[in-house]
């Protein structure tokens, strides 16, 4: 069945590029697959800024520093809110949170579609949950609030140069960094839009990794790059509140060996989140300043923040 | 505040700026170009385009991408190759039959006759759609069909591709040299793939004159749009792309047509008319009469090459042709930001 509402490709499909060095015993081009350069505790340098969007109440834009080839994530958030329900709706004590994420059709490896699939719909409910938790909902009886996630450019399972590889290590790494991101970026855009929450909320993922050639070294990793690593055993997303020491969200998938248990592993990922609010906190000090001048001057400039988990 | 002084000032003004312009949009909005010196609410004056901000190839996995900003909309483009193998197509493929023919220099069929055009759109070889509900503005929120907003963009966006022959069809094809058979043929040039360009518009901040904004960023990726080397692998009867990225092959865009798009503001009972370039949200909710003019420059000649116009007959031809040197300056300016 052909989406009427929108231009279709041809009606036989197309198939994405297949690259050589991915079917041929010796290719011509070796590319090397991607290595970790930070340290184990070291995060992605992050980008984040809101009123992206003047239109709505309250956006932000998040985009992870790049490494070498590989990609970034980049997400923007809007918040339309809180606004009454229409006249339909019925009554609501509590504010009415509803959360989208859609990936955009170029954001992954292989071409997504315009109309949201499972993942994308699990990704949202994840994050509802994640928000619920920090949001005032009853200062705002009868009202509603929508936070739309887009995300240009998601974070790949495997790296796409070992097609063979990538099949054996199962699904779903990638989209555990996409949540974290998405905490976080919903997070500021919910503040942006000035809606009163109990703390600020970031998201924070850990995993355990497999590193070296052939012996099997286990490793834990803050917020890892799922293609930089040749296998993800485990991995854990959190949504965090730093200064009340609450966890909204916890999402863990994998096989953490006896070495590494899965309390260590949420520990990791709460220390992950934890490093991340003083971005967010720097971002949300920088839209403060803008809007309010002379505050700047009283509190003084903005910093850098070094990242350590 | 500054709004307070000034409503101090202008005594005509007894509310401040935003509420003024809220409960009373249209004086408002006539209040501001009546003066003088005609001014918009934004600062602009009437001819005034806001100057694009351009960063291409932002995205990864797309073989083109582009970001565009003008003022408070903000578009993303990414341009994807994906490969049609000439088998799946139904009825078979255009015989191509160029004898010696390599590919890369349009010898005879390169020059874009209208049949190039039909079989881009007969085959489907360009698929623009564009985004708009992503919460770009508080009506355009996911979780309904594409409104009719997008639609329109999305099919006025595919046939400005088409007429403008923006794309060459032979940047498309994948050949495959067949070699002579025993009986002594000549080497023949065998269409067996082509590319198929899936343009993803994705209108991350809308505050009005959607149309200039995508198709600036849609030009601006497919200008630096470089698909991989593709070719048939008879072993494994396939299109293989080359890894290496110099190989790459970069579209050749047929010109460079840049649109501009104009509002027409009625005053009140006739008092006046102000043609407004590039009109912004507010703006564009005020006015009935839209013009869009697609000119490109060529040598320093300008060429028409769309002209789109609807909802009313104040633009004729005298008008039109300052409209037309208006988006001549835009066109300059444009080019300047992309380069290339």
């Amino acid at each position: 069945m052909t989406d009427r509402r929108r231009i279709n490709g041809p009606p036989s499909g197309t198939q994405t590029p297949i690259f050589a060095s991915t079917l041929k015993q010796t290719p011509t081009v070796r590319l090397s697959p991607p290595t970790r350069t930070r340290e184990p505790t070291e995060l992605r340098k992050i980008f984040l800024k809101t009123g992206l969007v003047p239109s709505s109440s309250g956006s932000a834009y998040l985009e992870l520093q790049h490494s070498s080839q590989l990609t970034s994530l980049k997400i923007t958030c809007t918040a339309h809110g809180p606004r009454p329900l229409p006249r339909s709706a019925p009554f609501s004590p509590q504010l009415v949170l509803s959360t989208t994420v859609k990936f955009a059709p170029f954001a992954s490896r292989v071409r997504r579609g315009y109309v949201r699939d499972s993942a994308e719909r699990d990704l949202a409910v994840h994050l509802e949950t994640a928000l619920r938790g920090v949001v005032l909902g009853d200062r705002w009886p009868k009202s509603g609030c929508d936070v739309v996630v887009t995300v240009l450019e998601g974070e790949e399972d495997a790296w796409w140069g070992d097609v063979a590889g990538a099949r054996e290590r199962g699904e779903g790494w990638g989209l555990m960094c996409v949540l974290a991101g998405c905490i976080t970026v919903a997070s500021a855009a919910i503040m942006d839009a000035g809606i009163d929450c109990v703390d600020l909320i970031t998201g924070g993922v850990a995993a355990v990794v497999e590193e070296g050639g052939g012996k099997r070294g286990e490793v834990m990793v803050l917020d890892p790059c799922p293609a930089e690593h040749r296998n993800v055993l485990a991995a854990c997303v959190v949504g965090y509140l730093a200064s009340r020491d609450e966890i909204t969200e916890v999402w863990m998938k994998g096989n953490a060996s006896a070495a590494i248990s899965a309390e260590e592993l949420i520990e990791k990922a709460v220390g992950a989140a934890a490093a991340t609010k003083a971005v967010l906190e720097e971002a949300i000090k920088e839209a403060a300043f803008v809007k309010f001048p002379e505050l700047a001057k009283s509190r003084g400039g903005l910093n850098d923040i070094d990242m350590n988990g | 505040m500054a709004t307070t002084s000034k409503s101090q000032t202008q005594p005509t003004l007894t509310f401040p700026r935003p509420i003024f312009a809220a409960l009373q949009p249209h004086a408002f909005l006539h209040a501001h170009l009546s003066k003088p010196a005609p001014a918009r609410p934004s600062g602009r004056s009437p001819q005034d385009f806001r100057p694009p901000v351009v960063n291409t190839g932002g995205l990864t996995h797309c073989h083109g991408s582009a970001v565009v900003r003008c003022g408070d909309s903000a578009v993303v483009v990414g341009v994807r190759g994906e490969v049609l193998m000439a088998g799946d197509v139904a009825g078979g493929v255009r015989e191509v039959g160029l004898k010696g023919y390599d590919g890369r220099i349009d010898s005879k069929d390169g020059d874009g006759d209208g049949d190039e055009v039909k079989e881009i759109e007969d085959l489907r070889l360009l698929v623009p759609n564009i985004e708009l509900a992503t919460g770009s503005t508080p009506t355009n929120l996911p979780g309904n069909p594409p409104s009719a907003l997008a639609q329109n963009l999305a099919a006025r966006l595919l046939r400005l591709l088409l007429t403008t022959r923006l794309i060459r069809l032979t940047d498309l094809r994948i050949l495959y040299p067949r070699p002579p058979d025993e009986e002594g043929g000549e080497h023949t040039m065998e269409v067996v793939a082509y590319w198929t360009l899936y343009i993803d518009v994705l209108v991350i901040s809308l505050d009005g004159n959607a149309f200039d904004a995508a198709w600036l960023a849609l030009l601006a990726a497919l200008k630096y749009t470089a698909l991989p080397r593709a070719y048939w692998e008879p072993d494994f009867k396939t299109v293989l792309c080359d890894d290496d990225r110099n190989a790459d092959r970069k579209l050749r865009l047929r010109g460079f047509p840049v649109p501009a798009s104009f509002a027409v503001f009625e005053g009140r009972e006739g008092e006046g008319v102000w043609v407004l370039a590039d009109p912004d949200a507010g703006e564009e909710g005020l006015c009935r009469e839209l013009v869009t003019v697609v000119v490109d420059l060529d040598d320093g000649r300008t060429v028409v090459r769309r002209v789109e116009k609807r909802g009313g007959g104040i633009v004729g031809r005298g008008e039109m042709r300052e409209l037309v040197s208006l988006a001549e300056g835009r066109w300059r300016g444009f080019r300047e930001v992309v380069g290339g």
